[in-house]
């Protein structure tokens, strides 16, 4: 399984001047599912960027399971951290959701039962199976951001970066996206998420990042970042935490993240609680 | 009368700076005095200079019109170094291929210079390789002149106050600005299929391989935004009919259409005169 560090990582923007990352100090271990949230501009999607490799850093180091990513070919590191981009249009090129799910895993050599395997096991993941053959441009913009996250999925990476999934999603799409983020993590692979959705972040990482201005203003669990002690460095970046921890706060119940945490919490079921 | 920048409020141009006042989103005059030109007279001397160039001939006449309506222009605006290096790199394959097929293979040729294999290069095809490049170099570089010195939107606001009509405005502006969009939306496509194992930096094969994952969505996805941009369009009154208020419009003078006239009749009198034989 595959760890991810950053030791000092710091990325300048020649162009514009930009320190989009100033100094990050990072250790995601194999298997957990980190979300990284941050108003704009904070250098969240800098910082997955060069988890794959398309963005090196201007200063510091990335090690991807423990070898130093400066020494990979993006395509070498492909086969370790999938990304998922935020609009699938700039990626979706073939004539079926067929071979555009084969793509990613065929460029890493893979075939036969393994490539089929894979495919359908993203398919199904992402609530595609049957649409093999549709075209994908047939599919709506929701579901296209599913093909997009099914296509990286069947490369089967170790880990999976994706960059705000549940933008555009109606609640079936943002459950769906849940539920594949839960297999994945079941499968024992690592999941790292940008995203503006602070519920979907409470209810379904066990770890979040804030970043503000290229730095971790902020690292823990749901219940740490988003509970009272925290909230005046969430704000300093104008996020807001879930309607439940503001409720759950109001009603004198402690950090409460998510609604589920809230209602065990008001109703006294201990073991609701722990689940929750 | 020399006019000068329109604003709808021109009590907001302060008499020493013609820039003050105007917000970057609507307009700004340039930073020296050429880039400050009407567009339409920029790109009338782009026009007569590439299609003088091709009229004169030889090798004289073009390399006086490079140096005249190129070179010392972009001196001027300060752009030459840029100048230099884009025009080179616009018409660097054309100029190399032309050179090579006329220095090798110009009909004729009978003062061999140097022989390889089968194939030899003569004076002749030398001197008409010569011809040829500085005529490809007068074109490329009037364009690049007009393309560093002009912002695509001043050009297209000013056809539209001469009653160019907005739908054809648009689709000058689009045209010219769609390579810019284009290019950024390729290089996001290519990180994205890069990401997915897609190896762009290894044999030509594999380069080769890697052209359709990226080109596809750049078309396709253009394709699409053309359709909601008409339907953005439209929903703003793209299409009602009558005069439309322009906030801005880059300044013009009587003496620059003096000048705009100057450069097409000098241009009519150089067909002329090729035309009736004054001239081989």
């Amino acid at each position: 399984m595959t760890e991810l560090r950053a030791s000092d990582l710091v990325h300048v923007y020649p162009a514009a001047g930009v320190r989009a990352l100033d100094g990050i100090d990072l250790l995601i271990e194999a298997g957990e599912t980190v979300a990284l949230i941050g108003q704009n501009g904070s250098g969240k999607t800098t910082l997955a960027r060069h988890l794959n490799g398309l963005l090196r850093p201007s200063s510091g180091r990335v090690l991807v399971d423990g070898r130093d990513a400066a020494e990979l070919t993006v395509a070498q590191l492909a086969a370790q951290v999938g990304l998922v981009f935020q609009d699938p249009d700039r990626q979706v090129f073939a004539g079926s959701v067929l071979a555009e799910v084969e793509f990613g895993p065929r460029n890493l050599g893979r075939s036969g039962d393994e490539l089929r395997g894979a495919v359908r096991e993203s398919l199904a993941a992402c609530g595609l199976e049957g649409e093999e053959r549709t075209n994908p441009y047939d599919l709506g913009q929701s579901r296209r951001k599913l093909l997009a996250l099914a296509s990286v999925l069947a490369m089967r990476t170790p880990v999976v970066v994706l960059d705000e999934p549940t933008t555009g999603q109606d609640p079936r799409g943002v459950e769906r996206v849940r539920a594949a983020i839960a297999d994945i993590a079941s499968k024992g692979r690592t999941v790292l998420a940008i995203s503006h959705d602070m519920r979907f972040v409470a209810e379904t990482f066990s770890r979040v990042i804030v970043l503000r201005s290229g730095r971790i203003i902020l690292d823990g669990s749901p219940s740490e970042v988003f509970g009272a002690a925290a909230w005046d460095a969430l704000r300093s970046t104008y996020l807001e935490p879930p309607l439940s921890a503001r409720i759950g706060d109001r009603l004198g119940q402690g950090s409460t993240p998510t609604d589920a945490s809230l209602i065990a919490r008001l109703s006294g079921d201990e073991a609701q609680e722990q689940k929750a | 009368m020399a006019r000068s920048l329109r604003l709808t409020d021109p009590a907001r141009i302060p008499a020493n700076s013609p820039g003050r006042g105007i917000p970057d989103v609507i307009g700004r005059p340039g930073p020296s005095p050429f880039h400050r030109l009407n567009p339409l007279t920029k790109a009338t001397l782009a026009t007569t200079t590439a299609v003088a160039a091709v009229v004169l001939g030889g090798l004289v006449g073009p390399s006086i019109l490079v140096g005249a309506a190129v070179i010392v222009p972009a001196a001027m605006a300060g752009v030459l170094r840029r100048l230099l290096v884009m025009a080179a790199i616009l018409a660097l394959p054309i100029a190399l291929s032309a050179f090579l097929i006329n220095l090798f293979f110009f009909p004729g040729g009978e003062t061999v210079l140097l022989r390889i294999g089968p194939v030899a290069a003569t004076a002749e095809g030398l001197g008409f390789a010569m011809e040829i490049l500085a005529r490809i170099l007068a074109i490329s570089g009037a364009i690049t002149l007009f393309y560093l010195t002009t912002r695509p939107a001043d050009l297209v606001v000013d056809l539209e106050r001469r009653g160019v009509s907005p739908r054809a405005a648009f689709v000058i502006n689009a045209s010219v600005q769609t390579v810019p969009a284009m290019v950024e939306r390729a290089g996001q496509i290519t990180a994205a299929q890069r990401a997915r194992g897609l190896d762009t930096e290894g044999s030509i094969w594999r380069r080769v391989r890697g052209i359709v994952p990226i080109v596809g969505p750049v078309i396709l996805g253009s394709i699409a935004e053309v359709e909601e941009r008409t339907m953005a369009l439209e929903a703003r009154g793209f299409s009602r009919p009558g005069r439309r208020t322009l906030l801005w419009s880059p300044g013009d003078s009587s003496r620059e259409a003096v000048l705009r006239w100057a450069m097409v009749l000098a241009l009519a009198a150089l067909i002329v005169g090729r035309m009736s034989g004054a001239w081989q």
